[in-house]
């Protein structure tokens, strides 16, 4: 009897079906009124989206997109113009990055001659301060320098310099002899020409 | 005094100039070398002023001026010529023609610069050193500091002021260079034995 009342059911339904115009019953529906009634938030909180998630295919998905297409209609300005560039500098560790790359790697890498000959050596130049960085040079240890010395009294002699060089020096040849000879006849040891004087020493030595 | 062309060569200059001497007390020759510079430049000048004098004199007047040297007022003239002379370059320069030849200069007993006061103080008593029959000058001969009297009345001593060590250099360079081989001046010195 159950059996019977079923199969009257389903044959009833189905001719009721056959007998709806779905359409113009779906026409007739006020799917925004529907949507309205519909609890959003009830519904997701009953998706399993983990389950979901893994039902799906990402790298199908992927492999259809046109990125190049999908770049092309991006507006990188208008993007960039909305990061935030300080916070996000703050949240990347320079350090780490840095101790990651491989400087060595790079420096061979790079043509040298060729930036160097990019570069305007002139304009370089001009932007130095001269006088600054002549000022921070210690002239007087240069100076003290045998070598360099050479250098500036061979391009400075000449025959009257010579002259005088010569004349000079043969006094004072003469001024060590006699105070050897004085201090021979007073016993007492000669040591070269006795000075500065106190106030003369300490100029030089400061 | 003077070395051959060879031996110039092969010396190098004192040995007491290896290091500069800037500064060092000066001995007595080159303070008594520099004196007697000093009075051929300062006579020469007051004899060429009396000659303009003279030829002034003789254009002007049509007779000339005999200047004879007994007279008083050309003695006065000359001494005074020469406290001027010596004045005006040790308070102005710290030297005088022979001292700059010789390279020697006058500074203060602490080695500060000569004030025109004590410029004048040294030149007023720089007889004094000559009128004791030159005992004055033994201080520059004993003295540690190479003073003569008329330094230590004026609180002066004096220094050597040229670059001893850069003429040796000027000197080794010239050895050194391709053109060593070439006549060396007969005035460049041989080395007296080193000090001490």
């Amino acid at each position: 009897m159950e059996a019977l009342a079923q199969s009257v059911a389903e044959r009833v339904i189905s001719l009721v079906l056959d007998a709806v115009d779905v359409n113009a019953v779906l026409d007739q529906v006020d799917l925004n009124a529907v949507l309205d009634r519909v609890d959003l938030d009830t519904l997701l909180d009953r998706v399993d989206i983990e389950a979901v998630l893994n039902k799906i295919d990402i790298e199908v998905i992927l492999d259809r997109v046109d990125v190049n297409r999908l770049l092309a209609r991006v507006d990188v300005n208008q993007l960039l113009s909305t990061v935030d560039m300080n916070r996000l500098m703050g949240a990347v560790d320079i350090t780490a990055i840095v101790t990651r790359v491989d400087v060595n790697q790079i420096v061979q890498g790079v043509d040298v001659d060729g930036v160097i000959r990019k570069v305007d050596i002139d304009a370089v130049v001009d932007r130095v301060d001269v006088n600054e960085i002549v000022q921070r040079v210690d002239v007087e240890a240069l100076v003290e320098q045998t070598d360099l010395s050479s250098v500036i009294a061979s391009s400075t002699s000449g025959i009257a310099g010579d002259m005088l060089d010569a004349v000079r020096s043969r006094t004072v040849g003469v001024d060590e002899s006699i105070a050897r000879m004085v201090a021979r006849l007073r016993r007492r040891p000669y040591t070269g020409p006795p000075g500065p004087p106190a106030g003369l020493r300490a100029t030089a030595g400061s | 005094m003077t070395a051959s062309a060879g031996e110039a060569t092969n010396l190098e200059p004192p040995a007491a100039a290896r290091e500069s001497l800037q500064g060092r007390y000066a001995g007595f020759a080159s303070r008594f070398a520099s004196f007697v510079v000093d009075v051929v430049v300062l006579t020469g000048i007051f004899m060429l002023v009396l000659a303009a004098i003279n030829f002034a004199a003789s254009i002007l007047t049509g007779r000339s001026i005999d200047f004879n040297r007994n007279e008083t007022w050309v003695v006065i003239a000359y001494f005074v010529w020469g406290f001027i002379y010596f004045a005006r370059f040790w308070g102005m320069n710290a030297r005088t023609a022979g001292g700059a030849l010789f390279g020697v200069q006058v500074l203060t007993d602490d080695g500060g610069d000569v004030s025109g006061r004590r410029a004048i103080v040294r030149t007023l008593v720089f007889p004094l050193s000559f009128l004791i029959l030159g005992l004055g000058f033994l201080g520059i001969l004993l003295g540690d500091q190479r003073r003569a009297l008329h330094d230590v009345i004026a609180g002066t001593v004096v220094v050597y002021s040229w670059d001893a060590r850069a003429a040796r250099l000027r000197f080794l360079s010239r050895e050194s260079s391709p053109g060593a081989g070439r006549p060396a001046s007969p005035a460049l010195p041989g080395p007296p034995a080193s000090p001490g």
